[in-house]
């Protein structure tokens, strides 16, 4: 009877019996993977940070990831990461030392840079305006959650959400309100898997079907750009050079996030001499850094943390700020369009959130439907990676200012 | 200062901000475009493969220790553009 009882002891059995919440964890854990698997939403993220939500909530595994105030030992010390390791395990090690540094967000940012292609929107310049409008979202719900009882920290890792940017709203929370890093997390990239649900969406309640048949090719052929780029290729490694130059000057804190964007897109376009850099950024560099981050924001989740009210007002508030950026960019083009003879269609401007290059497919896809002959994929690369800039540019705002 | 007007100056100085970065990348975009165009000129043009020429297979481990040793040689300066076998 004595050995049936410690086996019993030694099993997570009665962890479980005594909090039900991590049965709860372990079916949205499971339902996120149906979500990254079966219905492939984001499942280079999605799927490991719905494995590590799992593996946070299996009582007595010591993966889930503590609180700050667990590592912190008095007088601004806190434990080194030996000890963490030691105390906490090793996805505790991984997270107080990857995340909580906000090393990987960056390192991400750099493979992303490496896989961008700048030459649309330096085809298609003022487009790029389209970019800023669309980050009307980010602040309106910052408002909004002020309004209801969030902290000023807390409500600028909520509103970043509507940037479309999951590197960006990883990086912003780290730095701003750490304690709600898993469900910011989920909500950024579930919403990211479901523009092709909200542009519609938005697009129908705000446009004409006058405007979305407006045809870029004719607006070109009608009224031609005047300045024409002789050398793409020179022109695109001049770009990131100077640009982070003077963007670290008016904007320092989101160097780290827009240098390493920036710095991953130049080694891409020196070309065949750093090649080695290039696949090392965009391949074994990003992969490993998107597992470790995954992992580690899935295992934030544990039952006592997500488990609360303030994730369902995250749940609503992102949506409502992914829907309110696009909104921006639709508005900011009608407003355009009343000043210029070269009309623009609303779509671009409903691309000026992130979410490269899923915005741009979808509404080119729209625009397709209304005109068959309607090509805007490249019109829309302009704004959507201007708003790459954009957010990165708003969350060193923001960080700057509440820090 | 209380949290709200936290927020709307956050709102004003946020949408200002993008903004004038985004207004700063269209003007450094064209400023960029002309300066090359001024000072660097058309990007060489990659010459079409004579199709009436024998197509000459090179071992691309071969090829690229050739790159490397040209590269090497005049310190970076130097390009291949074509190799012939004679």
């Amino acid at each position: 009877m004595g050995i049936l009882e410690n086996l019993y002891k030694m099993t997570a059995i009665q962890d479980i019996i005594g909090n039900p919440g991590y049965l709860l964890m372990l079916a949205i854990g499971a339902f996120l993977l149906y979500l990254g698997i079966r219905k492939q939403y984001e499942p280079l993220l999605l799927v490991p940070i719905a494995f590590g939500v799992i593996l946070a909530n299996l009582p007595g595994g010591n993966m889930g990831v503590v609180p700050s105030n667990l590592i912190e030992l008095g007088e601004g010390h806190t434990k080194n990461l030996l000890e963490i390791a030691h105390d906490h395990g090793i996805m505790n090690f991984l997270y107080y030392s990857l995340i909580k540094t906000g090393f990987l967000p960056p390192i991400i940012f750099m493979g992303i840079g490496a896989l961008t292609d700048f030459g649309p929107m330096l085809r298609n310049l003022k487009l790029a305006f389209f970019g800023a409008a669309a980050q009307l979202g980010i602040f309106t719900v910052l408002i909004s959650a002020i309004l209801l009882g969030f902290t000023a920290k807390e409500a600028a890792s909520l509103g970043i959400i509507g940037g479309a940017d999951g590197p960006t709203a990883i990086y912003t929370t780290i730095k701003l309100a750490p304690h709600l890093l898993g469900p910011i997390a989920i909500a950024a990239y579930s919403y990211m898997a479901l523009v092709p649900v909200i542009i519609p969406l938005v697009v129908r309640l705000t446009c004409t079907n006058k405007e979305l048949l407006i045809n870029m090719k004719e607006m070109d052929k009608k009224y031609p750009s005047k300045v024409k780029i002789k050398n793409l290729r020179a022109v695109k490694i001049a770009f990131p050079i100077v640009l982070g130059i003077v963007v670290s000057i008016f904007v320092p804190s989101s160097v780290p996030l827009l240098g390493m964007l920036l710095f991953g897109n130049l080694i891409k376009e020196i070309g065949i001499n750093v090649a080695r850099l290039t696949e090392a950024a965009t391949g074994s560099i990003l992969n490993t850094a998107t597992i470790f981050l995954g992992l580690t924001v899935g295992a934030t989740m544990t039952a006592e943390v997500f488990l609360d009210f303030k994730t369902i007002m995250i749940i609503v508030g992102g949506f409502l700020a992914f829907a309110i950026s696009i909104f921006g960019g639709v508005m900011a083009v009608k407003i355009a369009n009343l000043f210029n003879k070269k009309k623009i269609n609303p779509l671009i401007g409903a691309t000026g959130l992130s979410a490269v290059p899923m915005a741009s497919r979808v509404a080119n896809d729209i625009a397709l439907k209304y005109d068959s002959s309607n090509h805007i994929l490249q019109y829309c690369m302009s704004s959507n990676i201007s708003g790459v800039i954009g957010s990165a540019v708003a969350a060193g705002v923001l960080i700057s200012f509440l820090q | 200062m209380n949290q709200m007007g936290i927020a709307f100056e956050l709102l004003g100085v946020g949408m200002i901000t993008v903004f004038v970065i985004l207004a700063l990348v269209v003007i450094l975009g064209n400023g960029i475009i002309m300066f090359v165009n001024k000072f660097i000129g058309e990007e060489p043009k990659v010459q079409a493969v004579d199709s009436s020429s024998p197509v000459v297979t090179i071992n691309p481990q071969k090829l690229a220790a050739i790159v490397s040793a040209v590269s090497n040689v005049t310190k970076g300066a130097g390009r291949v553009t074509n190799v012939e076998k004679q």
